[in-house]
């Protein structure tokens, strides 16, 4: 771990920032409040609900439980893993679906699905239901959420043929 | 700005004839029974006549009034204006726009009167009418109750209509063609020879004539909007971590803020020693307020730290310790002397009991359960010498407008409030105090913008739970019928608690604490409704469906208990006593979705029913669960619900579904406790509500037979615990008379 | 008869070793730990859920969130444990534990939910230790960073009883004395 008072670099979304802060503050405070970077939300504060969720060298991490003097490689949040402009194909079955009601979770629901896909291309309805049970969604968009992974996944191997 | 200089505005606006800008339109044109509030706010160069649409050189802007909790409510608001003004979802801009008395909720109202809602008689109309006129009369700028949809249905559509005669009026003075020649399609006026006049060009000229408000709505069979699937507007900004909420907004020179109030809910702050705290780095200040401490640093996690590291002598509890003493309060409160309501007494009961051979006793109960949103509340207020500014997601915008006027010392009207997108409610911004600890916090820093942000623990912790309640019902059974039912019911008064908090006395009963009971459309020889009130104990909020959350699963439960012990079928029997055509349709059409043979399905598998009208809506659930050897599983849930229409079928579906997942997701696994005081569950470790592996199948069906159009944010919570618990009895022959079920149920 | 008569017997002895066999009283502390929920809750069977306890979950029960290591123990199938469990504990209460490592011990370690005979029978067959000695097995416990943090589990969770050291010096103890496990109860 970094020590006390020392800058450090950090790359988020294939940008490298500096940033001054403590090592163990989380990432998610880091992210939010230090770069304004805002998709990963606040939710829970211990791995609870999901909804901080980013990636690290490609990997799903909560962010709000990760210190900062602990991220190791690259960080992409929802917002580099595409845009409204170029979406994600994980985004672009959430919208397919309207998966989203209040879509407070839904930044770290995405974020976990992309993760778990490229690990698992072509998952059992199982593995969805192992995969995404640790992401909360407090409105209960549970049945879209299911839809839209498995649209998901036939889009990836899709483009990937 | 002075009454005077408003006035002047406005007439300067509607007169001249020199505006380069816009206009606005709406229902209230030509009723104006409130001052039109978008004249408050208009920029130079823009135009408002009424409040619902706003037409200005940017484009088109519908103003939608009720706040979006995530339920989709800004899209329908939108669909029912732009329906009848011809233009595209994806050609306008919706704004919540500002608190004011013109957006008062006319629905609400109908929720709030003892009528039945199946009940249209012409004494309930007048009864409803008055409520209505209170409401209007007090400017109840409030989104709940459901009451979104049939609040805007009618509105929202005349605003449109208006705003599209108006324009074509407009178009018509313009080229000397006759209004009957020109039509409207995409956002313009569109001229006999196909050339078009788009409705920006068309603004400035339509503000100076006099608005057309004899305008006739289209009828259904012409609509292209409602009743079709349609893109949410803001999906993709949700899907893409793009959406802004409350909790995501940076002002220009803010500082973040958090709180630590005294853990026993009310109770008071003795002492506190903050120096560790304040040697932390990014700390700048602790803040006494009502209650706690706010901190005051540079970067949540900081002041989340700094919270932490202060210590606190905290005053008691104002309202019993432990929850004995609760569930005490309650059974004591079955008695002559707190009876808050009897509202219904059929038949007669005493003696059908006393001369029943055998009687059916059962007692019920159901816990506090917080609302846990997952967006943690917040709120940005800044305190300028000439106005103040709040920037948070709000149901009660106006009530916030007049809290934080009252505690910064200033007129509301210099108090304006930038409603926020709202991550998840379900009641929770129906209170307010987060606003209120930010504008302490931000009087204490003139000029200084305060991010006041609860972390998890603080915001369950504060939570208004929904009520405590228990039931107690007596009941018999005759001849393979349901004979005698008497249910009573005890619980605190939501409606007295919440209103408590806004400086507003409610006298009388409260409707709440017998909803979802006394109104069920059944005829029962012997039927008998009584509310208990129990005072004195921990404060409390609407929630998910209110009072029908407890009451609909204490009514069914206690429902199908009789059934079965008269030996009937739990669908028959119901949809034998069920006298309302409507409802009995409901009931009818859940029974062909989930092929309905009977409770047991097979050697490990069974089903229950449950029904519950409510917000008007008559809903029918059907759990099918098996056993399987780690426990119980909840297979599909069969839900059909009479809406009047289904605005939006996409948006319908998910709006029902996740009233099921919530209705089972706290009847399995939630509840609030107080120990010492405190709320034992502080985080969604030990408040789970449903997740992602426990969900079932969710099968929808919307009837559409009722002349109402009701919203369905609530009404398929209070049938989702009754129907599971009656499925786990059909399966286990054990009777859960408790939640949450898991107390005595493994799920899996 | 004739079984019923060894039974007893068996029985007999177990009772009079228990009071008396040295080995027996270190194996008993060994297994106080080994049992303890800091250890076994990660050394789970082919079920491969991971178990949790502490004072808001009573008993211990299977991980929340429809957690599931998986045959890779690290939950690489579905939801990595790298997910949650940082390199270290969580500071705030109820947050995730974590270690520099993180994962659920070899299927063939399973203690959950085994007897003491059980368990006694596996930490010395090198088949199902990870091919230790038992001499092995102390300096794993005396030295192995996930190992270690069953004694520091972070705020709200109770460590393993003794200490590390403690544990591994017990097992050379036991060693010493003979490695005599218990008869079934």
């Amino acid at each position: 771990m970094r020590q006390w008072g020392e800058a450090m670099n950090i790359t988020v979304n294939g940008q490298v920032h500096t940033v001054d802060v403590e090592p163990e503050m989380p990432l998610l405070w880091v992210l939010r409040d230090e770069l304004g970077i805002t998709g990963p939300r606040y939710g829970c504060g211990i791995s609870m609900c999901g909804a901080c969720t980013v990636h690290v060298n490609g990997l799903a991490v909560r962010s709000c439980s990760l210190p900062v003097g602990d991220v190791t490689g690259p960080v992409t949040t929802i917002e580099g893993l595409g845009t409204p402009e170029s979406l994600h194909a994980v985004q672009e079955a959430w919208i397919e679906h309207q998966v989203a009601q209040c879509g407070y979770c839904q930044s770290g629901q995405i974020m976990s699905a992309a993760s778990f896909l490229m690990t698992n291309p072509n998952p059992s309805d199982e593995a969805i239901d192992q995969a995404l049970s640790a992401n909360l969604c407090r409105c209960g968009t549970y049945p879209r959420i299911r839809q839209a992974v498995k649209t998901a996944s036939a889009k990836l191997r899709g483009d990937a043929s | 700005m002075s009454r005077l200089g408003k006035i002047t505005r406005r007439t300067f606006l509607i007169g001249s004839a020199t505006i380069a800008g816009g206009v606005a339109f709406g229902y209230y044109m030509y009723r104006r029974p409130h001052e039109n509030p978008l004249l408050d706010d208009l920029a130079e160069g823009e135009a408002a006549l009424t409040p619902y649409v706003k037409i200005d050189a940017e484009g088109v802007t519908l103003i939608t009034p009720r706040t979006d909790l995530g339920q989709g409510a800004y899209s329908v608001q939108a669909a029912l204006i732009a329906e009848e003004l011809d233009i595209g979802l994806d050609q306008v801009r919706v704004d919540p726009g500002p608190p004011a008395p013109a957006y008062y909720n006319t629905a609400l109202a109908a929720e709030s009167v003892p009528v039945r809602s199946t009940n249209d008689g012409a004494m309930a109309n007048t009864v409803r009418g008055v409520a209505d006129a209170v409401m209007k009369f007090a400017g109840v700028h409030v989104t709940g109750g459901s009451s979104t949809v049939p609040d805007s249905y009618e509105k929202l559509r005349y605003a449109g209509a208006v705003a599209r005669e108006t324009l074509k009026r407009a178009a018509s003075e313009r080229t000397g063609l006759p209004v009957s020649r020109l039509k409207t399609e995409q956002g313009a006026v569109v001229l006999p020879d196909g050339s078009r006049l788009s409705y920006v060009e068309l603004a400035a000229q339509a503000a100076q004539v006099e608005p057309v408000t004899d305008v006739e709505l289209r009828p259904p069979n012409l609509w292209r909007m409602i009743g079709q699937p349609m893109q949410r507007h803001d999906i993709v900004a949700k899907s893409t971590g793009t959406a802004v909420y409350g909790i995501d907004l940076a002002v220009e020179g803010m500082v973040h803020a958090t709180i630590k109030l005294n853990p026993r809910q009310g109770g008071s702050l003795q002492d506190y020693d903050a120096t560790e705290a304040l040697a932390m780095r990014g700390v700048q200040q602790v803040i006494p307020v009502t209650g706690g401490v706010g901190v005051i640093a540079d970067n949540t996690w900081r002041a989340f730290k700094a919270a932490e590291a202060i210590r606190f002598d905290w005053g008691p509890a104002p309202y019993p310790n432990d929850m004995d003493e609760h569930w005490a309060a309650l059974s004591n409160a079955f008695n002559e002397d707190q009876i808050d309501a009897r509202r219904r007494d059929e038949g007669n009961v005493v003696e059908a009991l006393d001369r029943a051979s055998e009687v059916v006793e059962a007692e019920y109960r159901a816990p506090y359960l917080a609302h846990a949103p997952l967006e943690p509340i917040n709120a940005i207020v800044r305190v300028n010498p000439d106005r103040v500014d709040v920037w948070t997601g709000t149901q009660i915008p106006r009530f916030v407008q007049a809290n934080v006027a009252k505690i910064v010392g200033v007129d509301s009207e210099q108090v304006h409030i930038h409603n926020q997108m709202v991550g998840g409610s379900f009641g929770h911004r129906l209170e307010d105090e987060v606003v209120k600890r930010a504008a302490e916090l931000a009087k204490a820093l003139p000029g200084t913008p305060v991010k006041l942000v609860y972390s998890r623990e603080e915001d369950m912790r504060h939570d208004f739970p929904r009520q405590i309640a228990m039931a107690r019902g007596r009941g018999s059974v005759r001849d393979g019928r349901v004979e005698a039912y008497d249910l009573g019911v005890a619980m605190p008064s939501v409606t007295a608690s919440q209103l408590s908090r806004q400086g507003l006395n409610v006298p009388g009963p409260d409707l709440q604490i017998i909803a979802g009971a006394w109104d069920q459309p059944f005829s029962i020889p012997h039927y008998r409704m009584t509310g208990y009130r129990a005072d004195g104990l921990a404060p409390i909020s609407s929630w998910r469906s209110v009072g029908a959350s407890s009451n609909g699963f204490f009514h069914d439960c206690f429902l199908d208990e009789l059934i079965h012990a008269a030996g009937a079928d739990p669908m028959e029997e119901r949809i034998r006593l069920c006298w309302h055509e409507p409802s009995r349709q409901v009931l009818e059409t859940v029974k062909a979705m989930s092929g309905w043979t009977g409770p047991r399905i097979s050697e490990n598998r069974g089903r229950g029913v449950a029904f519950c009208l409510s917000f008007g809506v008559a809903c029918a659930e059907v759990v099918e669960v098996t056993q399987t050897d780690r426990g119980i599983r909840i297979d599909t849930v069969y839900v059909a619900a009479e809406v009047g229409r289904v605005l939006d079928p996409i948006n319908f579906e998910n709006q029902v579904q996740g009233g099921v997942i919530w209705g089972l997701g706290h009847a399995m696994n939630c509840e609030i406790t107080y120990a010492d005081g405190q709320a034992e569950q502080t985080n969604y470790h030990a408040y789970p509500g449903l997740r992602l592996y426990q969900t079932p199948d969710i099968v929808v069906q919307g009837l559409e037979n009722g002349d109402k159009v009701l919203g369905v944010g609530e009404p398929p919570v209070p049938p989702a615990g009754a129907a599971l618990a009656n499925a786990i009895f059909a399966l286990t022959g054990q009777r859960i008379r408790e939640m949450p079920l898991n107390k005595h149920i493994r799920f899996v | 008869m004739k079984r019923v008569l060894t039974g007893f017997a068996a029985l007999v002895l177990a009772a009079v070793a228990l009071a008396e066999d040295p080995a027996l009283e270190h194996w008993s502390k060994i297994y106080e730990v080994f049992s303890h929920p800091r250890c076994a809750n990660c050394h789970v069977g082919d079920d491969h859920i991971p178990r949790w306890s502490g004072e808001h979950y009573g008993e211990p029960q299977p991980h929340g969130m429809n957690i599931n290591a998986d045959r890779s123990r690290i939950g690489a199938e579905s939801v990595l444990c790298s997910t949650c469990h940082t390199q270290q504990n969580s500071p705030e209460p109820h947050g995730a534990p974590g270690a520099h490592v993180w994962l659920l011990a070899p299927v063939e370690m399973q203690w959950w939910d085994k007897s003491s005979r059980e368990v006694c029978q596996q930490i010395q067959d090198p088949d199902r230790n990870g091919g230790r000695t038992l001499q092995a097995v102390a300096d794993h416990i005396r030295h192995d960073e996930l190992v270690h943090w069953g004694w520091d589990p972070g705020p709200g969770r109770e460590p393993a009883p003794y200490s590390p050291e403690e544990v591994a010096v017990f097992i050379e103890q036991w060693a010493g004395a003979g490695a005599v496990c218990p008869e079934a109860s």
